[in-house]
């Protein structure tokens, strides 16, 4: 089926969204992100020349073209209202019928097929005709709109709220540039049903943005006497710092505004600095705040009800980020709003998700994928935690890894199936082991084992073990594993952060112990076997006491461990060096070669070694269980 | 399903019945089984094909996310950068006003236009260019009657272009001719 996308239509700003692979995505308009986040101004306007310009370049423009730009248009839908554009009359639906085009052509570009289908939201207020007017906008745009929703029904659909079996009262906070709109909307059997509206429509973010600029110049003023106010330069740079402290201000508590060499007079340059908490923000903020109480009240008187029977509270628009407007309606009404959703996305975003109910794109009968809560992996060498399904991956998976055998003619192993996200294998949960036997006697590292993890869509977990020369397999089925409960999978979590430090220093230790252990096992093959007969003997002595020194510390599982290996190590190769030294390389491109590949392999061996050495530090198998 | 079938599926199960092989399934049955377990497959068919083509698609949107946060994440970067730069210019600016050699300076912003330009960051043209909204943002408007209409006369802020994506705009004034018909009705009045 095709796609159909949602529409967030808006006075000030528009925005649009698609669902794509299963979730809603907001559409990026063409020109680029802009203060307004993804969306762009609702301006529509014909330049000298009759060009039709929407969004934001018409806003760029709109100071030079007064006659010829229109902005909130919205607010005229549905009425006789004629604008005249340079001589030309338009509807306002023929006015909103080219933000949808702008909309509908980015959305095409953005998903890469035709889009002919929409759902645009309205406010909850809109009488038949405006929601009428709404729908033949998009008819003149080429579009067929499947279905109009009220705003505060797509924000609630946006933070998921339709999905919630109980009966429920919401009150939607929608704080937006320009305006405020409260609705209550009581929740039951899957249908929104608008019990009151109110609101303010002269009142939003930009006058936020206007007090704080005041603030500044005022401070400016105090400090140098001069006025800014008058200085283009001065004050488009002042807007611009209000702007980001405003933003900044939601998370962190204080911001230093920096503009230098913001005016210059007789006695040399001036400075902006200010330092602005959020406490003198919110100061300066709160009589606006305070303007929207009167229609939440209202809305409440209206709905007939108390603020303790609102169930839950969804905020939109980009001012109810601030944790002052927050903090203000968790005090009227008596609880915190709803999160996890961008609240300048989430009209668009619900109009997306309703748009994908109808489309197919959302339904009920799409398998909900479970996610596997906490990594899953085996205990190596060293009681280590080596993860093979890392949390939150979508199942069914499965994934395998090739392990190998930690001392030589190991021929069992035994895969400790943990569950958890700390390092070590003892701080995680057990949820079973099993053995692998019959593994041909070789050196350590040698054999191959393949540890495969599978996790059905039940979230049940099949771990076998496989030796890739032999056939030889074994397993474990374990049932129960994501049975944890919500609070048991939250502690595993807790303990993984609370104890990240401890776990780490802890990884590390073990890390070089198993590096020490086995580079200890990779010289001693070389002393005795691959240059046995090319070391004198005081530099067989030199190595065998190092590691003997190495050995001790090892045993004694002193912090010194690392010296010492560094010691060894550089004993080792001081010896090998010397000894490329000594090889002279014969006349002859053959012999030439010839000694050349023999001691390559020398070196590759040890290469090699020393990278099965890594390997068995990271993806060896604990022990041996014979 | 049919009526017939329901039909003869009732009359095969009472023959079924009177024979006694109450458990065996008709011919009829298993047909429907049958039937209802193909259906059950081309469904399943049909979800695997549409999740394997919602995978695909989703690879490709991937790549193409990644592309646009990398990018925006540049954007970001280079705006604030930007910033700083406009303020070091503005200083450099105030000091050579003074007489004070800024040569040394002169070397670092040359430094930092190498690294714009390195980033395809290149400024917009505007003053003395007709206004382009697609790449200037007009505050004000003059009267000139001297300049083409649309002329930028003024430019508050320059802007900048990242390759093909517009950084910022260049915050412009712009000429107008005087309003004449305003002009007749005056001297009239």
């Amino acid at each position: 089926m095709a796609k159909i996308m949602g529409i967030d239509l808006g006075t000030s700003n528009s925005a649009a969204a698609v669902v794509l692979g299963g979730k809603p995505t907001i559409v990026p308009a063409a020109e680029g992100a802009t203060v307004g986040g993804k969306a762009f101004p609702s301006v529509v306007a014909f330049s000298k020349d009759g060009d039709l310009l929407v969004g934001e370049p018409a806003r760029r423009q709109a100071v030079t073209n007064p006659t010829g730009t229109v902005i909130a248009f919205k607010r005229k839908m549905g009425s006789d209202h004629i604008f005249k554009l340079n001589g030309k009359e338009y509807k306002p639906q023929q006015i909103s019928a080219f933000i949808l085009q702008k909309i509908k052509k980015d959305t095409e570009a953005f998903v890469g097929e035709k889009i002919e289908k929409a759902v645009i939201t309205v406010p909850a207020y809109f009488d038949d005709n405006q929601r009428q007017a709404t729908k033949d906008a998009g008819t003149v745009a080429g579009l067929d709109v499947v279905r109009i929703i009220n705003e505060p029904t797509a924000a609630s659909l946006a933070f998921g709220l339709d999905r919630s079996k109980e009966e429920m009262k919401i009150l939607v906070f929608d704080f937006g540039g320009g305006t405020l709109d409260v609705t209550i909307m009581e929740l039951g059997g899957g249908v929104f049903e608008v019990m009151s509206t109110s609101g303010d429509t002269q009142l939003g973010g930009t006058d936020m943005d206007n007090i704080i600029m005041d603030y500044i110049l005022d401070e400016f003023k105090k400090k140098h006497g001069t006025d800014l106010s008058t200085d283009k330069t001065a004050m488009s740079r002042i807007r611009e710092a209000a702007e980001k402290a405003k933003i900044e201000l939601s998370s962190i508590m204080e911001t230093d505004i920096n503009l230098p060499f913001i005016y210059q007079d007789q006695s040399g340059p001036k400075n902006l600095e200010l330092r602005l908490t959020r406490a003198k923000l919110e100061e300066l903020i709160n009589p606006i705040v305070e303007k929207c109480r009167p229609s939440v009240t209202k809305a409440l008187e209206d709905a007939k009800i108390s603020p303790s029977d609102i169930n839950k509270i969804v905020m939109v628009g980009g001012p109810t980020r601030m944790p002052l407007v927050k903090k203000f309606l968790a005090s009227v009404i008596g609880k915190e709003s709803e999160s996890g959703v961008d609240p300048m996305e989430a009209v668009a975003i619900g109009a997306a998700i309703q748009a994908g109910i109808i489309a197919g794109d959302v339904t009920s009968d799409i398998v909900l994928l479970d996610v596997t809560p906490l990594t899953l992996g085996v205990e190596v060498l060293g009681g280590v935690r080596e993860s093979l399904i890392q949390r939150n991956t979508t199942i069914p998976t499965s994934k395998t890894k090739v392990f190998t055998t930690a001392a030589d003619n190991q021929t069992a192993v035994t895969i400790h199936v943990v569950q958890g996200e700390r390092p070590m294998a003892a701080d995680n949960v057990s949820l079973g082991s099993f053995n692998l036997t019959g593994i041909l006697p070789a050196p350590r590292g040698v054999p191959q084992i393949e540890v495969k993890f599978d996790i059905d869509a039940n979230g049940i977990i099949n771990v076998g073990a496989t030796d890739l020369a032999t056939k030889k397999e074994a397993k474990i089925t374990i049932e129960a594993s994501l049975k944890l409960s919500k609070d048991e999978i939250e502690k595993l979590k807790q303990d993984a952060e609370k104890f990240a430090e401890e776990d780490k220093k802890k990884r590390e230790e073990v890390e070089l112990k198993n590096e020490a252990e086995s580079y200890i096992y990779t010289v001693e093959k070389l002393v005795n076997q691959d240059l046995k007969d090319k070391i004198t003997q005081e530099q067989g002595i030199k190595i065998t006491d190092a590691m003997k020194e190495l050995k001790e510390v090892l045993d004694k599982g002193s912090t010194e461990i690392k010296t010492k290996l560094d010691a060894l190590k550089n004993i080792v190769n001081e010896i090998s060096t010397e000894l490329y030294k000594n090889v002279t390389p014969t006349p002859g491109a053959n012999q030439d070669a010839g000694a050349g590949s023999q001691s390559g392999s020398t070196t590759e061996q040890k290469t090699s070694a020393e990278k099965q050495g890594t390997n068995q530090n990271k993806d060896q198998d604990k022990k041996n269980s014979n | 399903m049919s009526e017939e079938t329901d039909e003869s599926i009732k009359a095969s199960k009472e023959e079924s019945a009177r024979v006694g092989k109450i458990d065996d399934p008709t011919i009829a049955e298993l047909k429907e089984q049958l039937e209802n377990e193909k259906n059950n497959v081309k469904s399943c068919e049909e979800k695997l094909k549409r999740s394997l083509a919602d995978f695909d698609n989703l690879k490709k949107r991937t790549s193409i996310d990644i592309e646009t946060n990398v990018n925006s994440q540049v954007d970001k970067l280079m705006l604030k950068f930007l910033t700083i730069y406009d303020d070091f210019i503005r200083g450099k600016d105030v000091l050579a006003k003074q007489k004070i050699n800024v040569e040394g300076l002169e070397a670092i912003i040359k430094n930092m236009n190498a690294l714009l330009l390195e980033h395809e960051v290149t400024p917009i043209v505007a003053l003395g260019e007709i206004f382009d909204p697609t790449i200037h943002e007009a505050i004000s408007v003059k009267e000139d009657p001297l300049l083409d209409d649309g002329t930028i006369t003024n430019e508050i802020r320059k802007g900048y272009k990242l390759s093909d994506r517009i950084l910022r705009p260049s915050l412009v004034e712009i000429s107008k001719k005087p309003n004449t018909s305003k002009e007749v009705v005056d001297k009239n009045g």
